[in-house]
C-alpha cells in the first residue's frame, strides 16, 4: 500500500470512536440526501406504472390530450402511420368500489374497468383463461377478471359484481377467470366494449387507443409519425398528464433537498472541527515526517487521503441508510397514499442522477471540509519535530472574515426575500454560511452573557468551562454553528408545517361552507372519477329541508404549454354553499361575472406560475378548438389548493369540453331544518350513487384534519433524522476538548478537583456551548421558515405565516437536551483520567 | 583544522539572528566547522548556546542569516523546499530527543518511512536489515507503545540509517532515557560512525554520553570556544568543560 494510504488508514483506526463520530455525520448527510431523493422518483414511476397498461404488447397508447372520450376513428388513422402494426379501441376508467362501515382500512376502494375490442385486442393483449370462458360479442352484461383479483373480491364464476354508473349502479355476471397476476393498482375487470361505452354513458367514443409496432420499427420515430398524424388533441406514448401533481412533488423535493444540504454541511463542519483537532495532535509527527524529508504536498496529500477514505466509507453507509430512510418513509406513507389518493407506492427509486449527487456531495463535502485543515498542516514546518508539544491553546484571527460573514448574511437577505424559490434556497445556503462566518467573532460574548444564568447551577465549574470553550472559539464556533444548522432545519421545517396546517385549516373553514358534501371516492385523479349526471342534484334539490345545491364539473385543458385541470361552477349557486379564499384585488363579483361570457377565475398556483393579473386573456385549447377566456379573479378552495386550476361557468364547459356531469355536489339545509331527518332523506337519494361519498362538512373536515396529521408523522421522522448531526457535532467537540486537555484535567484533579467536578465541568461546557447553538439555530430558523413560507405564497400556495412556537420550544428542549446528552461520554471519560499518568501526557 | 579525507559537513561563517534592535539575540555569530567523513562530533554547551541552532540549520529546518553550509559537497545556501526536503530525504538522518515515532506504524513502517517517502521498493527488506543491525530483530512488528524508551531511539536510530545517509544528526537522543539506555545509544552512535562509516554530529548535555564521540565541539554564546579530539575515556569531555568553564 501507499505510504499516503498507509498512514491514513491506520491513523483512522488508531482514533477509533472518534472516526466513527464523524464518519456517522457524513453517513446521515448521505442519508438525507440519498434517502429523500429515492422517493420523488418513485413517484413518478408509480404514476407511470398505475397509469399505463402493466402487461401485454402495447408498444404505444393514444388518450386524449383533454382527458376526454374521442371518436374512434382514430385507430384508422394510426394504422395509416406504416409502422403500426395493429391498434386497438378501448375504454379505461377507474370506478370506486362502495366501501362498507365494516370493511378493513386496505380493502380494495377502486377497480379499473376495461372495455375491449374483441376482434383486435388479441394483437396487444393475452387473455390466458383458468376458469370459465372469455367473453364474446354480444355479452353485454358480464366481465372477466384476474384469478387473484376475483379472489381478493370473494367473486367466482357465477356471481355479481356491481359497479357504479352515470344513471346509478349496473350489474355484471362474472363469466371467466383469467391466469395472469394482478399488479397492484391496476386492479382490472374486462367488458366488452359495448358494454364499457354504455357503462360509461360514451356512445361510440372511446378513451384510448392501444397499438403495437411491426417488428423492428423505430420506436421514438414510429411515436413521433403517429403523433403528427393524429394532431395535439391526442397524446401519444404514456398518460402523463399529471405535471400539476408532479410539479408540487418537485416543491417537495426542493425542500428536501435543502435539508439534506443543511446536514451535508453540518457533516463538513463536523469534520473540519475533527481535522483541526488532529492536526493539531499530530503537529509533532508533522514534523517529523517533514524532517525526514517527507514535501509538504505528501502531508497534504495524507490529510485528503484521509478524509476521501473517511468519505467513501460514510457514503457507503450513507447510501445504505438513505435506502433504508425512503423505505421507512413509504412504509409510513403507502397507507395515506393509498387511502386518499387510490395510487400504490411500490417502493424508493434512486435515478442514476440521486446515486452520483450523493456519492459527489458525501465525498466531495468530506474532502473539502479537510482541506483548510490539511492545508494547515501542510503549514506545519520540520522543527516542530525538535519542540516539546505546546499547550492546545492557540487563537484565531476572527476580525476580517467576520466581516465577511456579516456582508454574506445582508446579501442573503436579498435572496430569500426574491420569492422565487430557487433564489431563497440559494439565500438560505448563503445566509448559514454567513452566520458560521460571523459565529466566531461573536462567540466569545455570547457565551460571557450565557454563561452568567449558568453559573447560578454550576457554581465552581461555570468559570472554567467557560474560559475552555473561549480559549478556542474557532472550535467553539464550528460547533455552534453545527448545532445551529440542525436546530434552524428543526424550526424552519415546523415553520412550514403550521403555516400548510393553519393556511389548509382556513381554506377547509371558507371554502366547505356546505353542510352536506357528495364527494367520488377518489378525487384526485380527475379522470378515473364517475361523474353524476344531472338527475342527482335535482334529487337533492327536491328533498324537503334543502335549502341550496351547487355542483362542481371537471375537465382538463392545455394552456401555455401545459396542463391545467378546469373546473365548472354555477355562478347563481355557487357562493350559497360555497366560498373563495380570494387573493387581493378579487372578490365574490368574480363569480357573477363567470356567467357574463368566456370569464376564468385562476387559483393562486395558476396565477403565480402564468403571472396572470386580472382581465386578461388567456388561451385554452379545448376539444372543440381554441378559446379566448379573460381573468375575472384569483382565488383558491380547499380541494385544489396544490393544483394548477382555473374555474368557469358550468355553461362554458358544455360549450367548449362537452361536460356536462357533476364531480361533486354541495349542499345546505334550510334555517330550522331538522338535520337527521334531513340527513336521512340525503342518504336515501345517495344510496342509488354508490361512487358518491355522503359527508357532513363537520365529518369531512374531520377526516382531513386526520389525514393530514398523519402526514405530519412523516415530517416528524425528518425533524428528528435532521437533529442527529448536531448531537453528533456536540459529542464530537466535547471528545476533542477533553482529550486535548487531558494534561489540564490531570492538574485540576491533582490540585483537588473532585472527579464530579470534572464532569460537571465538561457537562457546563457541553450546555454553553449547545444553549448558544440553540438561540443561532432558532433566530436563523424563524427568518429561514418566515422566508420559505413567503416563498411557497409567491410560488401561489397562498397561506399565512403562522408563528412556530411548537417548534421553538421543541427546539429548546431538543438543544438542552442534546446538550447534556452529548456530555455524557466525554464527561465520564474525563473523571475517570488516571491522575499521574494524565499529568505525563504529552 | 585541516583533515585529508572529505568533508561531509563544511560551515563557513555562519550566522544567525533571532528578532531585531534591542531583542535581538545573536544564536549562531560567525562559526566554522569542518566534519570529515565517518567522524563522530559532540557539541556541547550551556543551554542557549547555539547547538541546537547549528543542529537545525544543517539539517535544513532552518534558513541562515549569512554564512554558508554545504553537506556532501550540495550547499544547501538558495535550496528550494522541494529539494531541500530530498536532500534531508537522502543525505541526513535525524535521531529526536523525543523518538518521534508514528504511533500507528509498527517498528518496520517506522524505520522504513524516509524510504517509502522516496519510493524505494526494498524499503521494507532495507529497514528490516538496520533493525536486526541495532539488535531489533525480534521487535519488527511492535508499535512505539510496545516498545521501551531505549528501543524506539534504535528504531529512530534504524530509520536514521535506513536511506543510507551520509550524515546523522542526532538531538539530545539520551535525554528522555534511563542511563542504562543512555548509554546503549551512545555506544550504538559510535558504532554508526566506526562500524557503518557515517559522520554523526551529536548534541547532549550528558558528558558521559558525550565521550562516545571523537571529537567534542564546545560552544558558548553562539561561538566555538573549543575544539578538541576525545580519547574514549569519560574524563576528556568532563576536563574540557572545566578548562572551558562551562562545569
Amino acid at each position: 500500500m501507499k505510504l499516503p494510504l498507509t498512514l491514513a488508514w491506520r491513523y483512522l483506526r488508531g482514533r477509533g470512536s472518534r472516526s466513527l463520530l464523524t464518519t456517522l455525520a457524513v453517513v446521515f448527510g448521505v442519508m438525507l440526501t440519498f434517502g429523500l431523493n429515492g422517493i420523488l422518483p418513485a413517484m413518478v414511476e408509480a404514476f407511470n406504472h398505475n397509469l399505463l397498461s402493466a402487461a401485454g404488447r402495447v408498444d404505444l397508447t393514444v388518450t386524449s390530450a383533454f382527458n376526454q372520450p374521442f371518436r374512434a376513428d382514430v385507430v384508422d388513422r394510426m394504422l395509416a402511420v406504416p409502422q403500426v402494426a395493429s391498434a386497438s379501441p378501448g375504454v379505461q376508467r377507474i370506478v370506486p368500489l362502495p366501501r362498507s362501515a365494516d370493511a378493513p382500512p386496505d380493502a380494495l376502494a377502486q377497480l379499473v374497468v376495461v372495455g375491449i375490442d374483441l376482434t383486435t385486442v388479441g394483437s396487444v393483449h393475452d387473455f390466458p383463461l383458468a376458469a370459465g370462458r372469455m367473453l364474446t360479442a354480444g355479452d353485454n352484461a358480464a366481465v372477466v377478471l384476474n384469478s387473484d383479483l376475483a379472489g381478493q373480491l370473494a367473486l367466482g364464476v357465477g356471481d355479481q359484481l356491481v359497479l357504479p354508473a352515470a344513471g346509478g349502479t349496473a350489474r355484471f355476471r362474472v363469466i371467466g377467470l383469467l391466469s395472469s397476476v394482478t399488479v397492484p393498482g391496476q386492479e382490472q375487470v374486462y367488458l366488452t366494449l359495448p358494454a364499457a361505452q354504455q357503462l360509461f354513458g360514451l356512445g361510440a367514443r372511446i378513451t384510448l387507443v392501444e397499438a403495437a409496432f411491426t417488428a423492428g420499427a423505430d420506436r421514438t420515430a414510429t411515436e413521433q409519425a403517429v403523433a403528427t398524424a393524429l394532431g395535439p388533441d391526442y397524446q401519444v406514448g404514456g398518460l402523463s398528464s399529471q405535471s400539476t401533481l408532479l410539479a408540487s412533488l418537485q416543491t417537495a423535493t426542493f425542500a428536501f433537498n435543502m435539508f439534506g444540504l443543511f446536514a451535508l454541511a453540518t457533516a463538513g463542519f463536523i469534520i473540519a472541527n475533527s481535522f483541526r483537532t488532529v492536526v493539531a495532535e499530530r503537529r509533532r509527527d508533522i514534523g517529523m515526517l517533514r524532517a525526514v524529508g517527507t514535501r509538504r504536498r505528501t502531508v497534504i496529500g495524507m490529510f485528503l487521503v484521509e478524509s476521501l477514505i473517511q468519505g467513501v466509507i460514510g457514503t457507503a453507509l450513507g447510501l445504505v441508510a438513505g435506502w433504508g430512510l425512503a423505505a421507512g418513509l413509504f412504509a409510513v406513507m403507502a397507507p395515506i397514499f393509498e387511502n386518499v389518493m387510490h395510487f400504490h407506492v411500490p417502493s424508493p427509486l434512486f435515478s442514476a442522477s440521486t446515486w452520483i449527487t450523493s456519492i459527489l456531495l458525501g465525498v466531495g463535502v468530506t474532502v473539502v471540509a479537510a482541506i483548510l485543515p490539511a492545508r494547515a498542516a501542510g503549514q506545519v514546518t520540520p522543527l516542530e519535530a525538535m519542540r516539546p508539544q505546546l499547550g492546545g491553546v492557540y487563537e484565531r484571527r476572527v476580525g476580517r472574515r467576520a466581516w465577511i460573514g456579516v456582508g454574506t448574511v445582508v446579501a442573503s437577505l436579498f435572496g430569500l426575500t426574491t420569492g422565487s424559490s430557487s433564489l431563497v434556497g440559494l439565500g438560505a445556503v448563503v445566509f448559514l454560511v454567513g452566520i458560521a462566518l460571523v459565529a466566531p467573532a461573536v462567540v466569545n460574548p455570547i457565551s460571557n452573557w450565557a454563561a452568567r444564568p449558568l453559573e447560578l447551577f454550576f457554581s465552581r465549574e461555570g468559570a472554567i468551562a467557560r474560559s475552555n470553550l473561549q480559549r478556542n472559539p474557532g472550535r467553539s464556533a464550528i460547533t455552534v454553528t453545527a448545532v445551529m444548522l440542525g436546530l434552524a432545519s428543526i424550526v424552519a421545517m415546523i415553520s412550514i408545517v403550521t403555516s400548510i396546517f393553519v393556511g389548509f385549516t382556513n381554506y377547509l373553514d371558507k371554502s366547505l361552507s356546505a353542510d352536506y358534501l357528495l364527494i367520488p371516492q377518489s378525487i384526485v385523479l380527475g379522470q378515473g372519477n364517475v361523474a353524476a349526471g344531472p338527475r342527482l342534484a335535482e334529487d337533492l334539490r327536491s328533498i324537503p329541508g334543502i335549502a341550496a345545491v351547487s355542483t362542481l364539473r371537471i375537465t382538463q385543458a392545455k394552456s401555455d404549454g401545459g396542463d391545467v385541470q378546469v373546473i365548472g361552477v354555477d355562478p347563481a349557486s355557487y357562493l350559497k354553499v360555497a366560498a373563495f379564499d380570494w387573493n387581493s384585488g378579487s372578490s365574490d363579483a368574480a363569480v357573477a361575472q363567470l356567467g357574463t361570457g368566456r370569464w376564468l377565475i385562476a387559483n393562486g398556483v395558476y396565477a403565480a406560475q402564468h403571472r396572470l393579473v386580472v382581465g386578461q386573456a388567456v388561451l385554452l385549447d379545448t376539444p372543440n378548438g381554441p378559446r379566448t377566456y379573460h381573468l375575472g379573479g384569483v382565488g383558491n378552495d380547499y380541494l385544489n389548493a396544490k393544483l394548477s386550476t382555473l374555474y368557469a361557468s358550468q355553461d362554458n364547459l358544455q360549450r367548449d369540453f362537452n361536460v356536462t356531469t357533476d364531480m361533486l355536489l354541495m349542499a345546505n339545509r334550510t334555517a330550522g331544518a331538522d338535520p337527521d331527518a334531513t340527513k336521512a332523506r340525503v342518504d336515501r337519494v345517495v344510496a342509488g350513487y354508490p361512487a358518491f361519498r355522503l359527508y357532513e362538512s363537520s365529518s369531512w373536515r374531520a377526516e382531513q384534519m386526520r389525514t393530514f396529521s398523519q402526514t405530519i408523522v412523516i415530517f416528524d421522522v425528518l425533524v428528528a433524522a435532521l437533529a442527529l448531526p448536531s448531537l453528533l457535532a456536540l459529542v464530537n467537540t466535547l471528545a476533542i476538548s477533553v482529550l486535548t486537555r487531558t494534561r489540564e484535567i490531570g492538574m485540576l484533579r491533582a490540585v483537588g478537583a473532585t472527579r464530579r467536578q470534572i464532569r460537571r465541568m465538561v457537562v457546563a461546557e457541553s450546555l454553553l456551548l449547545s444553549v448558544i447553538g440553540t438561540v443561532f439555530g432558532a433566530v436563523a430558523g424563524l427568518w429561514l421558515g418566515y422566508a420559505l413560507v413567503a416563498a411557497m405564497s409567491a410560488a401561489g400556495w397562498q397561506m399565512p405565516y403562522s408563528f412556530p412556537w411548537s417548534g421553538l420550544l421543541a427546539t429548546v428542549v431538543v438543544g438542552i437536551t442534546f446538550g447534556v446528552l452529548a456530555a455524557i461520554g466525554p464527561a465520564r471519560s474525563a473523571a475517570r483520567l488516571d491522575v499521574v499518568a494524565a499529568l505525563h501526557q504529552e | 583544522m585541516t583533515t585529508t579525507t572529505a568533508s561531509i559537513v563544511e560551515i563557513s561563517g555562519l550566522t544567525k539572528v533571532y528578532g531585531s534592535g534591542a531583542a535581538e539575540v545573536r544564536a549562531l555569530d560567525d562559526v566554522d566547522l569542518l566534519v570529515p567523513e565517518g567522524q563522530f562530533v559532540t557539541v556541547m554547551g550551556p543551554s542557549g548556546c547555539g547547538k541546537s541552532t547549528l543542529l537545525n540549520l544543517l539539517g535544513g529546518l532552518d534558513t541562515p542569516t549569512a554564512g554558508t553550509i554545504s553537506i556532501n559537497g550540495t550547499p544547501l545556501g538558495d535550496l528550494p523546499d522541494d529539494q531541500l526536503t530530498e536532500l534531508r530525504r537522502r543525505r541526513i538522518g535525524f535521531v529526536f530527543q523525543f523518538f518521534n515515532l508514528i504511533p500507528v506504524l509498527n517498528a518496520v513502517e517506522n524505520a522504513s518511512l524516509p524510504l517509502r517517502l522516496d519510493g524505494n521498493g526494498e524499503a521494507n527488506a532495507r529497514a528490516t536489515a538496520w533493525l536486526d543491525r541495532v539488535g531489533l530483530g525480534d521487535r519488527l512488528n511492535n508499535r512505539p507503545d510496545q516498545l521501551s524508551g531505549g528501543q524506539q531511539q534504535r528504531v529512530a536510530i534504524a530509520r536514521a540509517l535506513s536511506t543510507e545517509p551520509a550524515l546523522v544528526l542526532a538531538d539530545e537522543p539520551t535525554g528522555n532515557l534511563d542511563s542504562k539506555s543512555a548509554g546503549e545509544i551512545g555506544g550504538l552512535l559510535r558504532q554508526v560512525s566506526t562500524d557503518w562509516g557515517r559522520s554523526v554530529l551529536m548534541v547532549t548535555h550528558d558528558p558521559r554520553i558525550a565521550s562516545f564521540a571523537q571529537r567534542l565541539v564546545l560552544m558558548r554564546d553562539g561561538r566555538i570556544v573549543d575544539d578538541l579530539m576525545l580519547d574514549g575515556t569519560n574524563e576528556g569531555p568532563r576536563v574540557a568543560l572545566e578548562r572551558a568553564g562551562l562545569l
